[in-house]
């Protein structure tokens, strides 16, 4: 919240419903974005089940990590 | 609920301890009513009792603020007490809080909404039969009030920072090494432009779904174990009086404490639609 800035004016208080949302949103964004992109390359490269995990790993912490930068460290 | 249940418990002769006629749970058709007008188009639900209870809603919304204001003065009485008490609840818990003094020109839309979609939601509980049901069980009408939100949200995200700085804004996080950036913003995107949206409307809509579904059940059980005339003999017509007692007591408890998360939701919808406009306000994050 910078100086001067319209949300300057907000009350402290962060309405914890909105963290909520917004942490399912990025962890099904996460896997859904990479676990889909994962398992369009298994497909098209004949595998089954290796590029899926991977992309759901890479999708998860993708999406843990955005969680921590936007509401733990801030 | 009424003429709301049509399902086989609710036939004349079966009962528990009766003749043997099992007992069927309410299902979906409680949602799925048939359409007096038939508008014969693909995908379109015609004329239906959602239709006339979302009617129903809008009237009652104005009738409220007119009763409320049209006497307003400085002191204010009962209704208009009622009426103030309520802009004065989501002023303070809602719009101030998630974006300062500038949601005050939010605040209208936001009464409007919480108002709206709670009288929606309260049509499950007043008992005109054959029309009981909250107006939100029906996907298409939190769906509609979720794209205005949406829309909103980017049109105001928009012409505050331009069309870029508004999909930067919510696409690439501040303090992020540009090396992590296409894992990222991939993530941002999905999750800011589609899932958020989706989980707003679904929320509103799941939620009176299954509460509506639950005090269902409740009232056909209720009527499904009330067999005092029991063919198996008096004992067993005693216990299934008990039974039923259970049951309706459950329905009277779970309808007050649906009556709650009708309000609830209500709240939290705005609450989220609050939210989303003062992070388009504020641009990045």
């Amino acid at each position: 919240m910078k100086n001067g800035h319209p949300s300057a004016k907000k009350d402290s208080q962060e309405p914890s419903t909105a963290n909520g949302t917004t942490l399912i949103s990025y962890l099904l964004g996460g896997l859904a974005f990479w676990g889909g992109i994962g398992w369009v390359v298994d497909w098209a490269l004949g595998f089954s089940g290796l590029f899926l995990p991977i992309g759901l790993g890479v999708g998860l912490v993708g999406s843990i990590y955005l969680i921590y930068i936007q509401h733990v460290r801030s | 609920m009424g003429a709301d249940l049509n399902v086989a418990a609710w036939e004349p002769g079966c009962h528990i301890f009766g003749d043997g006629c099992g007992f069927e749970a309410p299902g979906t058709e409680l949602f799925n009513p048939t359409p007096w007008v038939d508008f014969g188009l693909a995908g379109a639900a015609g004329v239906t009792k959602y239709y006339v209870l979302a009617a129903l809603s809008v009237v009652v919304v104005l009738a409220f603020w007119y009763f409320t204001t049209r006497r307003a003065k400085v002191v204010p009485g009962r209704a208009q007490g009622t009426a103030e008490l309520l802009v004065g609840f989501l002023r303070d818990q809602v719009t101030r809080t998630t974006m300062g003094k500038e949601g005050d020109k939010f605040l209208p839309l936001m009464v409007t909404l919480f108002l709206f979609i709670f009288t929606m939601n309260v049509m499950g509980l007043i008992p005109i039969p054959g029309f009981q049901v909250p107006v939100t069980t029906s996907l298409a009408f939190p769906a509609v009030l979720a794209l205005f939100v949406y829309i909103l949200w980017n049109v105001i995200g928009i012409r505050r920072h331009g069309a870029v700085g508004h999909i930067k804004a919510r696409l690439v996080p501040s303090g992020v090494p540009a090396w992590i950036l296409p894992v990222v913003v991939p993530i941002e995107a999905l999750s800011n432009f589609i899932i958020r949206p989706a989980t707003h409307m679904i929320r509103l809509f799941a939620v009176m779904f299954a509460g509506h579904l639950l005090l269902a059940l409740f009232a056909a059980a209720g009527f499904y174990m009330f067999n005092p005339m029991s063919p198996m003999g008096p004992v067993l017509g005693a216990v299934s009086v008990g039974y039923s007692a259970i049951a309706l007591i459950g329905f009277l408890v779970f309808t007050v404490f649906e009556l709650f998360i009708m309000a609830v939701q209500a709240y939290v919808f705005v609450l989220l639609s609050s939210i989303y406009i003062g992070e388009a306000i504020e641009g990045a994050h």
